[in-house]
């Protein structure tokens, strides 16, 4: 049904994909694998020719044995989408803001002339009729995401890409995407091509396994056996950049001993207008411990961490720093502020486009008007960052970094303060495999060295597993169990926590 | 019962806004250097008695704070106080000159917002092409060009093909087809040069403001859907760009009834920017009041049309 046969995509010299081939026949699954950059998602691009112009295309790529790159403007629209259709990563931005989700389900269906109902094919994703007409924006993460699977299928096309779909969703969600699209692709029958970074993903949802470096496919074979005997080492790296729960060898964090608490929670309430997000919470940091703050989206973990920092006033209970009240405002929260500092999911939205990194990790020194030599300071942050040595970077702009390098930026710019709390929200969520890991060892080593502790808010179990000490897990604006990590991971006793380990998805 | 408190709140700000402008009309003109009376009565010999009689009779008499509550509970009622220099109603010299400069300027920005828009997306969507090069290039000139200097070198250009005085030639046969004509006729070389010098305008705002939605992944996925690519443009990629257009768009729409000073001037054209000009040379308090209550007005309103309307074009803005 598909074949791409020696497929090479350069941009201008740059070489991007190099020499793939592959076979996907009707009904067969198969999962495509590599990090950021790796070019499996310019592969998937390529079979509806849907790359930029300035990208050169060479090979053929055969749908139902027509070759796309000679197939005329108007041979090409007939095929997109009726014969293969895409699933696109981000469903927010790939979904029409500004029009009612029916009608961009069923633009495609007039367009070809396909029979069919928006409200089937909304009932085949479990999502109601009347969803139909709402905006993008009116849905979430999940719902908007079976949008684009019910907008796939509409055209009955025989293979399906799905570019990175769960990315971005917590674990309970993407299990419930997960199962709608391989329930969907075994009753109808479809090839199935899907993207990801993820290969426990990946390992749940295809039969057979491509793993793609540098452009290059490196290896391909049924799932299980290339993830239990990976023969090229990148698929060795990548299956071991993803922890697993219960195994000692992925468990980072040393044990440390009963600390003094740092941070005090007590019987914290925050309202938004009728709506409470955060009802009644109890919670602890020590000096230099390590706490995962575990949940869905909307649970209220990040409502919880912008109260403990002073970003929003609690409607009612206390936040204790120190042994003293977060002070609400003037000098004082300025200067609390300074001792609680706050790393952010996404690093590239992170830093302003347009400061070098001498400027994005001095900008705290200068707001709050620290003395001293400005240049040997940030110079010293930015090599606590593992950035060696400081000069290379200091005058880079964001976008000549990579994803881990620019998240090691804004590690600098929290410590070039001298914190003594970290809160990262998802440190590492937008990061590749082999980066994450990386990361996550310079939190422990900063907890080591500077005896710094975090509050990690991750929806990522994984995460928690590798690098804290004690687990929170909060459901509904409440904090429903807590404990050491392997009381909480390995031996729940919370209906949700429970549900929410048998979500991740297992190699 | 949300929607309904939004609304009531949208209005209730555009009330203050007017408020507010009528205040400031009041005493702003009340700050322009000159006195009426002496400029009323210029080139006349008068007394001092005589002036005293006119200021009691336009009540510049009285203490400030009296003379504010008059013209402040006098707007309320639609009065907008009599003209020193027409002496008549305000409000009928202003209906007067509306209407031509509804023509001259409706007309033209009419024109130059759709002529804008058009070239703005036809550029973007080429990005770098010699038609997107091109266009930029002579609206920029266009706009960066001094209004009455344009408007001289277009009258030089065309030499005797179009008038370039007034509205109508008074020797037109009264009849409705050869009047509309000779208006037209007159309308010619003022509305190119005001589209000619806002156009820009909106040409950039739209090219600059699909260019940020080019590479947007809804448009991947329209493409992939199999739409053809003008379809893509006029069905995904116009809606959304045209958003931030829609607020400096009505806002124009608003500044309309402010006439255009420098073309009206120039090309003798009798609407309300003349009229405008006039005033100040007065200063005619009253009629400048007016105006500005007027103008200000008509800005408020088209401010809160483009409100709501943004509130239908964006799902994602909650405006009622």
């Amino acid at each position: 049904m598909l074949e791409l046969r020696n497929l090479s995509v350069h941009y201008g010299h740059k070489r991007v994909v190099g020499d793939v081939n592959l076979t996907l026949a009707p009904g067969q699954t198969l999962g495509l694998a590599g990090e950021s950059g790796s070019g499996k998602s310019t592969v998937a691009m390529s079979v509806l020719r849907l790359l930029p112009r300035t990208a050169r295309v060479e090979g053929e790529i055969l749908l139902d044995g027509d070759d796309v790159r000679t197939m005329s403007w108007g041979r090409l629209r007939a095929v997109r989408w009726a014969s293969a259709s895409i699933v696109f990563q981000g469903a927010m931005h790939s979904l029409n803001p500004v029009r009612r989700v029916g009608d961009q389900i069923a633009e495609p269906m007039r367009l070809h002339g396909t029979p069919g109902s928006v409200r089937e094919l909304l009932e085949q994703v479990e999502l109601s009729a009347q969803k139909a007409r709402a905006y993008p924006h009116e849905l979430s993460g999940g719902q908007r995401q079976r949008v684009m699977i019910a907008m796939a299928l509409a055209c009955g096309p025989r293979l399906v890409i799905a570019d990175e779909p769960t990315t971005a969703l917590d674990v309970v969600v993407q299990a419930q995407v997960l199962s709608v699209l391989t329930r969907l692709v075994a009753e109808q029958d479809l090839g199935l091509l899907m993207i990801s970074h993820d290969l426990s993903v990946l390992a749940q949802t295809c039969d057979e396994l491509a793993v793609m470096h540098r452009g290059e496919l490196v290896e391909r074979g049924a799932t299980r056996e290339v993830i239990a005997n990976p023969r090229h080492p990148h698929t060795a790296a990548l299956t071991a950049a993803f922890p697993v729960i219960g195994d000692p060898a992925h468990r980072w964090a040393e044990q440390a001993p009963q600390p003094e608490p740092l941070l005090r929670v007590r019987d914290l309430v925050v309202d938004y207008g009728r709506t409470r997000a955060v009802d009644g919470v109890d919670l602890t940091v020590g000096h230099g411990e390590i706490v995962a703050l575990v949940g869905q989206s909307g649970s209220g973990k990040t409502t919880l961490a912008r109260t403990i920092m002073g970003l929003r006033k609690p409607s009612s209970g206390r936040v204790i720093f120190d042994g003293a009240p977060v002070p609400v405002k003037g000098a004082a929260l300025k200067a609390f502020r300074r001792q609680v500092q706050l790393v952010l999911q996404d690093p590239a939205s992170a830093l302003n486009p347009r400061h070098t990194v001498r400027d994005a990790v001095a900008e705290g020194l200068r707001v709050h008007g620290i003395r001293g030599d400005e240049e040997s300071l940030v110079s010293a942050a930015v090599e606590r960052a593992e950035l060696r040595p400081a000069e290379l970077y200091l005058d880079s702009l964001p976008h000549e970094l990579s994803g881990g390098q620019q998240q090691r930026v804004v590690i600098a710019g929290a410590l070039v303060l001298q914190p003594r709390l970290l809160v990262a929200d998802e440190p590492v969520a937008s990061l590749d495999a082999s980066v994450r890991g990386e990361i996550v060892a310079l939190l422990l080593k900063l907890r080591h060295e500077l005896g710094l502790a975090s509050l990690i808010i991750t929806h990522d179990l994984g995460l928690a597993w590798q690098i804290a000490d004690r687990v929170a897990v909060m459901h509904q604006g409440k904090i429903v169990e807590q404990g050491s990590v392997e009381q909480v991971l390995l031996n729940p006793t919370h209906d949700y926590t429970r549900a929410l380990l048998r979500a991740v998805p297992q190699v | 019962m949300r929607r309904g408190v939004r609304l009531w709140g949208r209005l209730g700000g555009a009330a203050l806004s007017l408020v507010m402008v009528a205040v400031l009309g009041f005493f702003l003109f009340r700050v322009v250097p000159g006195d009426p009376v002496v400029s009323m009565t210029r080139g006349r010999p008068t007394t001092a008695a005589m002036q005293a009689e006119l200021r009691a009779q336009f009540g510049l008499d009285r203490p400030l704070h009296e003379q504010f509550f008059s013209y402040f509970t006098s707007l309320l009622r639609g009065d907008l106080g009599t003209s020193f220099t027409f002496r008549r109603p305000v409000a009928d010299v202003i209906l007067e000159r509306l209407g031509p400069t509804l023509l001259l300027v409706g007309t033209s920005t009419v024109i130059a917002v759709g002529l804008g828009l058009w070239l703005g997306v036809r550029a973007a969507w080429r990005r770098d092409s010699a038609f997107d090069k091109a266009t930029t290039g002579v609206s920029l000139t266009l706009w960066a060009v001094p209004t009455f200097w344009l408007g001289m070198l277009l009258m030089m250009a065309t030499g005797e093909l179009f008038p370039s005085r007034g509205m109508r030639d008074t020797d037109t046969a009264p009849d409705f087809v050869s009047q509309a004509l000779d208006v037209g006729h007159h309308l010619v070389l003022p509305s190119l040069t005001l589209v000619a010098v806002v156009c820009a305008e909106y040409m950039l705002v739209m090219r600059s403001s699909l260019l940020e939605e080019m590479h947007a992944p809804y448009l991947t996925t329209a493409r992939a859907k199999g739409l053809r690519d003008d379809l893509v443009r006029r069905r995904h990629a116009v809606p959304n760009a045209v958003l931030p257009a829609i607020t400096l768009v009505f806002l124009r729409f608003g500044l309309v009834v402010a006439g255009a000073i420098t073309t009206e001037t120039v090309f003798s054209w009798p609407g309300l920017g003349l009229l405008f000009y006039d005033a100040l040379t007065g200063p005619d308090y009253f009629l400048l009041q007016g105006l500005l209550v007027v103008t200000a007005g008509a800005v408020v309103v088209m401010n809160l049309l483009a409100e709501l309307l943004y509130g239908v074009l964006d799902p994602r803005v909650k405006v009622v």
